[in-house]
């Protein structure tokens, strides 16, 4: 048995929201120089933009979209065990590890989704009504999508075993994911269901969960990219290092895809003064009505 | 940096040409990009809700009616993670908002500057789609 690596918590950013206070005044700033600039050429406030820290955006630390918070460089210090010398997954929240405008963003340079044309008349028809999306009427952004909303690992054990392995995902809706840990197969005929019915296991040090049994209403990302019920997906997840969460997804769907293909996306470790914060989407959402858009999923 | 000065940058942002420097697919189903907004008034309701806080503000129009406008930020969560609290704004405020409009609805607005009477700058998370790219 290995003994436990002590996180290491030194470097990380721990600037709260005082701090964030006068980030506001230091990101107008950086904001005048940026607007003075855009008057001399339309675009140049935003072409010019990426001129600064990457990692800070525009505003700096204080995100401009309310999203974009405080960010330090990720950690690469070892990742920390559990005194089993399991890799431990649950000693912070993450940021990230799935798609957000495009599934094929996480694909390799020059690979292509490989779309039946089945799949692709579905894109095209949600393209004409983009506010169809799932997520926006508080309905679950389903698997590997889930940012940019933090999420946790919860392991559950007994006395005398791991049983599961918990997501919890602060949003977009108030939400978690339920992996068996506990050896147990599939069922041979799962009803469907938004997260679908998973399975995990360690190889090595990669969390592997396998999830069948999923239903063909959530959209990968904001394109409408499909997915049939008969979705299987395999997420392996690699905690490279102290900051950094790789998670790298099997999609395999014959209603949808020609071929399985493999999706790889990056999480990140949030500042250890972060928590999942209540998220109830379906307390006060107005979307649509500014815009004049009527809810899909409304009843008659 | 001032009141004034926050206000200028604020102002600056809103009308530098072109596109919208935080533009995105659920924010342009909903709000007009190129039609921004700029009002005074009395802070009314604040709701500290998912999936994004609300505040109404009275504003009194040039034939002297008033109207209650309906303006939206960011989450909760992404709010709170900026420094906000359910008091940050308060009832009676006066505020001055800078934001784009509804496209349906012009009296809706998605906050995106907002400066109150004592000169707090407060930038407001405009009221992107919680789905935006964190990285």
């Amino acid at each position: 048995m290995r003994r436990a690596s002590v996180p290491a918590e030194a470097g990380r950013d721990v600037s709260g929201p005082a701090r964030a206070g006068h980030s506001v005044l230091c990101g107008a700033g950086i904001l005048l120089i940026a607007s003075l600039a855009s008057m001399a050429s339309p675009v140049l406030a935003q072409s010019q933009a990426p001129r600064q820290d990457p990692e800070r955006g525009v505003f700096g630390p204080v995100g401009a979209l309310g999203q974009e918070v405080r960010r330090s460089q990720a950690l690469t210090s070892p990742a920390p065990r559990l005194p089993d010398g399991t890799i431990d997954l649950g000693d912070g929240i993450w940021v990230g590890g799935g798609p957000v405008n495009d599934l094929a963003q996480g694909l390799k340079k020059g690979e292509e989704l490989p779309l039946l044309p089945s799949a692709r008349q579905v894109m095209a028809e949600r393209a004409k009504r983009p506010t169809d999306d799932p997520h926006l009427w508080c309905l679950p952004m389903g698997v590997p999508r889930s940012t940019p909303y933090p999420f946790r690992f919860v392991p559950n054990y007994t006395h005398r075993k791991p049983t599961h392995m918990f997501i919890l995902h602060e949003g977009n809706i108030h939400s978690y994911r339920q992996v068996f840990m506990d050896g147990r197969k599939h069922p041979s005929e799962p009803d469907p269901t938004w997260f679908g019915h998973s399975i995990g296991s360690w190889e090595k040090d990669t969390l592997v969960i396998d999830t069948v049994g999923y239903n063909d209403k959530f959209w990968f990302d904001r394109r409408g990219t499909p997915h049939t019920e008969q979705l299987h997906t395999i997420e392996r997840w690699t905690r490279v290092n102290m900051g950094t969460l790789v998670n790298a997804v099997t999609i395999d769907d014959p209603g949808a895809f020609s071929r399985p293909f493999t999706v790889t996306f990056n999480a990140r470790l949030s500042p250890p003064t972060d928590d999942i914060i209540e998220n109830i989407c379906q307390e006060n959402n107005q979307f649509g009505v500014a815009g004049g858009h009527a809810n899909p999923f409304a009843g008659p | 940096m001032n009141r004034t000065l926050a206000v200028l940058v604020a102002v600056l942002v809103l009308v530098a040409p072109g596109t919208p420097l935080f533009a995105h697919h659920s924010f342009s189903s909903e709000y007009d990009g190129e039609k921004t907004f700029t009002i005074t008034g009395v802070v009314a309701k604040v709701e500290w809700t998912n999936p994004h806080v609300r505040f109404y503000v009275d504003v009194k129009e040039p034939d002297g009616t008033m109207a209650n406008w309906n303006l939206e930020l960011a989450s909760p969560s992404a709010l709170a993670r900026n420094g906000w609290n359910s008091r940050t704004l308060k009832v009676g405020d006066t505020v001055t908002v800078l934001g784009y409009s509804g496209k349906a609805v012009p009296t809706r607005g998605a906050a995106r500057s907002v400066v109150v009477a004592d000169g707090r700058s407060l930038f407001a998370g405009t009221a992107e789609d919680p789905d935006s790219q964190p990285r």
